[in-house]
């Protein structure tokens, strides 16, 4: 493979912007894969992305095109698209020299490609704007040209397709080779590769994704990763166009799948560099960060008797993606569970729609938790991810919740309702950038807890849908923090109680109250739900005792029918928890998340 | 095997609550439907003695004196002990003297009304029609007949019905001065006018508040035996006693329900396959445990419970080592235990689910 006709890209694009649906059309303009083969959106492999219509893990083809009679290697790298992955991004970016900058024709540029557009800059990419979607009758060319100009595109170089027609894919095709430059890069070079991603596979063991920067890998190498220091001798390498092939070595500037019989993710860090063992490269690639996750909760099972099996999943989801931790962690209220740390809300969702759907066990999920730091009296300092290991207020002197800087990205009509918001959540505003007379960017530096809670869900109610936001953590702050405690029937339960600033505790005691009201099922006697600052209780209501619950009729001898109908009712009693005495459906764990001031 | 019901699915107005097993009445479908029923009992009727015969519908009354005559002579072939409860659904609408003495010729001791409500609102809701009138006049008639054992069906938490609604209907049926009385609360099943029509339950407060009121209107004269069930002293349901005291019973009929040695069978709801004889749409064959856990569910409808040493005797085993769960269930006070029965008391008849629950297998 000439170097000189290598392209190495990626495609930048907001969810719905029609990623996917580009990489399946260019597959198929190639005759990399037929439309008989083509599943709707051939590079998203797990069920739920394709669902939400996110990328969750990446992925890279190779396609052959031939342009002037020289034949090309194309490699495509996907990238996922949402904001708890950035990092990914970033290192999916870092292994191509060009990205496409997607944006659907009928609703313009969003604050998340903008961030990830501003990572490729950063990464000295060469960037094609692409409007996508042309064909629909909603488009407005006009605007998101005017918008990428903006931002420094020339009209000239924007290419218009449709994925759905296949209209202006040649044109893609033509500027990728044109503009996109080739890899540069020494084969003679010690070995230094790229990792960008990984997925574990039961036979071959971890699998990883790489771009190979300088130098040569060939299977039977002895390879070391410069971060984790592990070796491994190099067992296979494919490349996908799209079926996996066997190729016997990957040179500088080329991408593919590594594998060495690695049996640890935990060996396999994104970012890392990997070398060979007898001829190390002296210093790594740039930009390895380590992945921290940012949000915590406890998983439980319903039935207490699965929690190995709820171990089992966690450790076959961990198999394919470094950025989940779980440990075991015990609550009164829902015995055995594992307290799991994740890089945002999205990323816990998925995680836990994975493990009740694949894996078949109901689950319990509590509210979310950032990660805190606490002052004691005595002067050290710890860290509280989780509400129950607040220490008691006697002892703490101060405490800090992680702030992040968020760049929201609305029409300027909503420039009002947005600062309310952020004013709401804590938030200080930095300041506001206009794209151009119709578009603003707005800074705030926001509580991450105040992200986790409902700000996503507000953002998108309060603009009717049309801000989108990104947000980089920028460190931990003063504030006043407290525990609340919430009591059904008089005890605590563990498993509800949640860390708020102390000026929201009411509110937000009063809304979880209510939201328990209506979740919980009347119950054989009446149930006091309470919430709690130590012993000041805030907020208060009662769930009713039940009345009636009782098959009244009886006709001709029917019973096999009452007693259907008895086991119904058993059924449902099974996916509640109990809690004392009182039978908790799994919703209420999450109503701590509860909102009803919905605009 | 001691019991036998008969079900007749002819209707002349079908309610709007109703579901069921049911048709609008038609002359020669109705002489179609007692030829296959008379089948239907030749083929299975091992001449028995029976203690109980219960004719329910639909509307059994609905039959023209010539199909009454001619079910009533088809079921002679049943032989009846000495002290047999007979009972046969009626609407005030479609009972006549001729019919009334039609049963007494055939021995017919029991007659069962479906009244329902008296209220103009609750009866347009129901689509139904009652005089009370023709009611005061139809019950004294058939007290001069001789008629003693007779029940009256009330129903009650019916959307937008108040309490004040409910005394009404409850003082007019006190004054007829009835054996006996079973009161239902509406179920809005699915399928029917109702259901289709998106009616809402009354409020769960104001539904037990109407029970409470039913069983204190009833407290002076009548036993409160059996959840919906109200008799007075002698005037038990035989019959229905025999589905709470999880007896074998024969069903005979489009939807009925037979329980025979073992074996719980339902037959079809379609008159098409009825008509066909094809009778059985399905069964269950129980293991002792089932038919243990069945005597739990319905005997726990009853007030009285269940008698230990009965028990015992049934299934050679003792009740709380079939059911350990009977322990937790008394230290919650939803069971009692007086030393000969196990029983729920009255003020959690309401909520008996939440324990019968617990003699559910999973």
């Amino acid at each position: 493979m000439k170097k000189e006709n290598i392209r190495n890209f990626c495609i930048i694009a907001h969810i719905d912007h029609g990623k996917s649906t580009l990489a399946d059309r260019i597959l198929e303009k190639t005759g990399a894969i037929s439309k008989r083969e083509l599943k709707e959106q051939m590079l998203d492999d797990m069920d739920i992305e394709r669902e939400r219509g996110i990328t969750i893990k990446l992925n890279a083809v190779q396609i052959k095109y031939k342009y002037n009679d020289e034949e090309y290697y194309l490699h495509l790298i996907d990238t996922p698209g949402h904001v708890d992955f950035s990092y990914e991004v970033s290192r999916s970016l870092a292994a191509c020299e060009g990205a496409l900058l997607v944006v659907d024709a009928s609703q313009g540029i969003e604050a998340q490609t903008l961030a990830n557009l501003y990572l490729a800059l950063d990464n000295n990419l060469t960037v094609i704007p692409v409007i996508n979607k042309i064909d629909l009758p909603n488009a407005d060319l006009e605007k998101v040209i005017k918008e990428l100009e903006n931002i420094g595109f020339s009209r000239e170089e924007i290419v218009l397709t449709s994925a759905k027609t296949g209209e202006g894919i040649d044109t893609l095709l033509e500027s990728i080779i044109k503009k996109i430059p080739a890899p540069k890069g020494d084969e003679t070079a010690p070995l230094k590769a790229l990792i960008f991603d990984s997925v574990f596979d039961p036979y071959k063991g971890v699998v990883v994704s790489i771009r190979v920067v300088d130098g040569v890998v060939k299977t039977k190498d002895i390879i070391k990763m410069m971060q984790t220091k592990a070796n491994y001798e190099v067992v296979g390498l494919t490349i996908n166009n799209p079926k996996e092939t066997s190729v016997e070595a990957l040179s500088a500037g080329e991408v593919g799948y590594l594998s060495a019989s690695i049996k640890s993710i935990n060996h396999v860090k994104v970012g890392d560099t990997i070398t060979l063992k007898d001829d190390p490269a002296s210093i790594a690639l740039p930009g390895y960060k380590e992945m921290k996750p940012m949000v915590y909760c406890g998983f439980y099972p319903i039935e207490s008797n699965r929690f190995e099996d709820l171990r089992e999943a966690l450790e076959k989801l961990k198999l394919n993606d470094a950025s989940l931790v779980f440990d075991p962690e015990t609550s009164k209220a829902l015995g055995f569970g594992f307290r799991c740390g994740f890089l945002g809300l999205l990323h816990m969702e998925i995680i836990e729609e994975r493990i009740e759907r694949e894996f078949n066990i109901d689950l319990i999920a509590t509210s979310p938790s950032v990660i805190y730091e606490v002052l004691l009296t005595d002067k050290s300092k710890i860290i509280v991810d989780a509400p129950t290991k607040m220490p008691d207020r006697s002892l703490i002197a101060k405490t800090y919740e992680p702030y992040v800087k968020t760049s929201i990205f609305s029409p300027k009509e909503y420039i009002g309702p947005i600062m309310e918001l952020c004013q709401d959540k804590r938030g200080t505003f930095i300041n506001m950038d206009y794209l151009d007379e119709s578009r603003v960017t707005i800074y705030y530096e926001l509580p991450l807890s105040e992200i986790v809670y409902d700000f996503f869900d507000k953002l998108k109610s309060y603009t009717k849908g049309y801000a989108s936001f990104d947000y980089e953590l920028i460190g931990y702050k003063e504030s006043n923090l407290v525990k609340m405690d919430i009591l059904l029937n008089g005890e605590i339960v563990d498993a509800l109680s949640v860390i708020v600033h102390k000026d929201f505790a009411y509110q937000r005691g009063k809304l979880v109250v209510e939201k328990l009201k209506e979740i919980i099922p009347r119950q054989m006697f009446e149930v006091p739900i309470q919430a709690a600052i130590g012993t000041h209780v805030i907020a208060r209501t009662d769930i009713k005792a039940m009345r009636k619950n009782v098959l009244a009729k009886c006709y001709g001898g029917d019973v096999t029918r009452k007693k259907k109908l008895l086991e119904k009712q058993k059924a449902g009693k099974k996916r509640m928890k109990q809690i004392g005495s009182v039978e908790v459906p799994q919703e209420a764990f999450l109503s701590i998340l509860a909102t009803t001031d919905k605009k | 095997m001691k019991h036998c019901y008969i079900h007749i699915p002819f209707c002349q107005n079908i309610c709007s609550y109703c579901d069921f097993c049911k048709v609008l009445y038609n002359e020669e479908l109705v002489n179609k439907y007692l030829l296959y029923l008379e089948r239907e009992i030749n083929s299975i009727y091992k001449n028995d003695i029976l203690d109980t015969i219960y004719i329910g519908g639909g509307t059994p009354s609905s039959l023209n004196v010539k199909q009454l005559d001619k079910l009533l002579k088809i079921l002679t072939k049943l032989k009846q002990s000495k002290t047999i409860e007979y009972s046969i659904e009626c609407n005030f609408s479609s009972i006549t003297l001729e019919k009334l003495n039609l049963f007494k010729k055939y021995g017919i001791n029991r007659l069962s009304f479906g009244l329902e409500s008296i209220n103009s609102k609750n009866l347009k809701i129901l689509e139904r029609t009652e005089s009370k009138r023709q009611i005061i006049k139809i019950i004294e008639l058939c007290k001069k007949l001789g008629f003693t054992n007779i029940n009256i069906d009330l129903m009650y938490a019916i959307p937008k019905e108040s309490i004040k609604d409910l005394q009404a209907d409850l003082d007019f049926i006190l004054a007829l001065d009835v054996s006996h009385i079973s009161t239902y609360s509406l179920i809005i099943e699915p399928h029917t006018k109702l259901a289709i029509n998106r009616v809402n339950y009354i409020d769960e407060d104001l539904d037990y508040k109407m029970y409470q009121l039913i069983c204190k209107n009833l407290a002076d004269n009548y036993d409160h035996y059996e959840i919906s069930n109200f008799a007075k002293k002698g005037f038990q349901s035989k019959h229905n006693l025999c589905y709470w005291q999880n007896k074998n019973y024969y069903g005979f009929g489009l939807g009925a329900s037979s329980y025979i040695g073992t074996t719980r069978i339902n037959n079809t709801k379609s008159l098409t396959k009825y008509l066909q004889d094809k009778y059985i749409l399905n069964y269950e064959n129980l293991t002792k445990n089932d038919i243990m856990s069945y005597e739990m569910i319905l005997g726990l409808r009853l007030l009285q419970g269940i008698n230990k040493d009965q028990f015992k005797e049934k299934y050679a085993k003792d009740i709380y080592d079939a059911f350990p769960i009977i322990n937790n269930l008394l230290n919650k006070n939803l069971l009692v235990d007086d030393g000969n029965s196990i029983y729920i008391k009255e003020d959690k008849v309401y909520v008996s689910n939440e324990i019968l629950i617990n003699f559910i297998k999973e």
